[in-house]
């Protein structure tokens, strides 16, 4: 498959580099895991198994970072939500924009 | 016998679950999205399905990358909701029905196609976000889901999803049992929900592709992956599950009523056809 500019195919061997990041959100899946993480973050995330680097992307927030590491967007989301973002935020931040400026994009928000 | 009496295409999004939860059936930037489907509730409502078998996918909730089938197939009495991470939607759970999903499930092996079978199965907004707005009642009759992977490559071939519905059609034409089935396929139209293309949507190519899904979909299912995602985004490749749907139906089918509204991220549509 040739490469799609702007696009991050999730490949199986993607799957298996972002397992780690992949399965911390999978657990928020789970009130009491949610919890936890909101409590604890990097105490989490240690105890999960995810290197320095997986953890450092979460901490700064960087969604574009998680998927270049082998995050799932469907599982990122699952971080970001926990932690209080939504995924225009997160669409925002993997743009290299503000939050403003990406709404100004959407038909349905222009003026809002 | 069991026979097809109708087919429903239809995007899904977690978006959709929201506004309704909230109310927004009247919004300006959602009535156009939760009118479009009044004409198919209606319909639906009187072809009086006893069964919906929903081709859709799970989006990491139920399943994980421990162990991912590339189509998973639920014979459970009930099918509760699975909590994507924000908790879980004001609904109850959905009624299966083991005798025609154990059914289905030779038939398709038979057919060569070898689903991973779920004993248990809870389902997320892939299903969920859509039938609400479909039908009044909680719930008008069992469900039978597949879910197929389309997240983590390589993944099954538009071609391989055309053959699915065709296999599901056999499944039901050979069930001893009458039953009314209506075949639902979900899935978003163009959007890519990360990177730098994140928020695209491409209205031309979600309305070429709904008139090809009516009247010449054996196009879409020469498509590649690939073509798929340049044109509507890399998530976008949900697409080929509505293959599935209109691969159920006759070649020649009517159309009930067909809706799309883009406003945010995502091309919404709709597609009800009757065979």
């Amino acid at each position: 498959m040739t490469d799609i500019p702007g696009t991050t195919v999730f490949t199986g061997e993607r799957s298996q580099q972002g397992y780690r990041l992949n399965h911390l959100a999978m657990s928020l899946t789970d009130p009491a895991n949610r919890d936890r993480f909101r409590a604890d973050e990097a105490g989490t995330m240690r105890a999960m198994g995810l290197t320095d680097s997986e953890i450092d992307l979460v901490a700064r927030r960087d969604w574009a970072g998680t998927i270049e590491a082998g995050g799932s967007i469907y599982l990122m989301i699952k971080i970001a939500g926990t932690l209080g973002q939504n995924l225009l935020e997160v669409g925002a931040q993997m743009r290299g924009e503000t939050l403003d400026q990406l709404k100004s994009s959407l038909p349905g928000l222009r003026g809002h | 016998m069991a026979r097809i009496v109708g087919g429903i295409g239809s995007s899904h999004a977690p978006s959709i679950a929201q506004a309704w939860d909230k109310g927004q059936q009247s919004d300006p930037l959602w009535a156009p999205l939760f009118d479009g489907y009044q004409p198919v509730k209606r319909w639906l409502a009187g072809l009086r399905p006893d069964l919906m078998i929903v081709v859709y996918n799970d989006h990491m909730n139920r399943f994980f990358f421990d162990a991912y089938p590339t189509f998973a197939l639920g014979v459970a009495e009930s099918f509760p909701q699975a909590d994507e991470g924000w908790g879980k939607r004001d609904l109850p759970d959905l009624p299966g029905d083991s005798a025609f999903g154990w059914h289905l499930a030779r038939s398709l092996v038979e057919d060569e196609f070898d689903p991973t079978i779920c004993q248990e199965m809870a389902v997320d907004h892939g299903i969920l976000s859509v039938l609400p707005m479909l039908t009044d009642a909680r719930w008008p009759a069992p469900i039978i889901p597949i879910a197929v992977n389309v997240i983590q490559h390589p993944l099954p071939t538009a071609r391989r999803l055309w053959r699915l519905g065709g296999a599901i059609r056999h499944a039901v034409e050979t069930f001893p049992e009458d039953r009314r089935v209506v075949v639902i396929g979900t899935g978003g139209l163009s959007h890519q929900l990360h990177g730098e293309r994140f928020g695209m949507v491409s209205p031309e190519w979600d309305s070429r592709y709904l008139d090809l899904l009516e009247s010449d979909p054996e196009q879409l299912a020469a498509l590649s992956h690939h073509d798929y995602m340049e044109r509507g985004g890399a998530e976008s490749v949900e697409m080929i599950l509505w293959l599935a749907m209109r691969a159920a139906l006759p070649a020649r089918v009517r159309r009930v009523h067909r809706n799309y509204h883009a406003p945010l991220i995502t091309g919404y549509g709709l597609l009800a056809l009757e065979p």
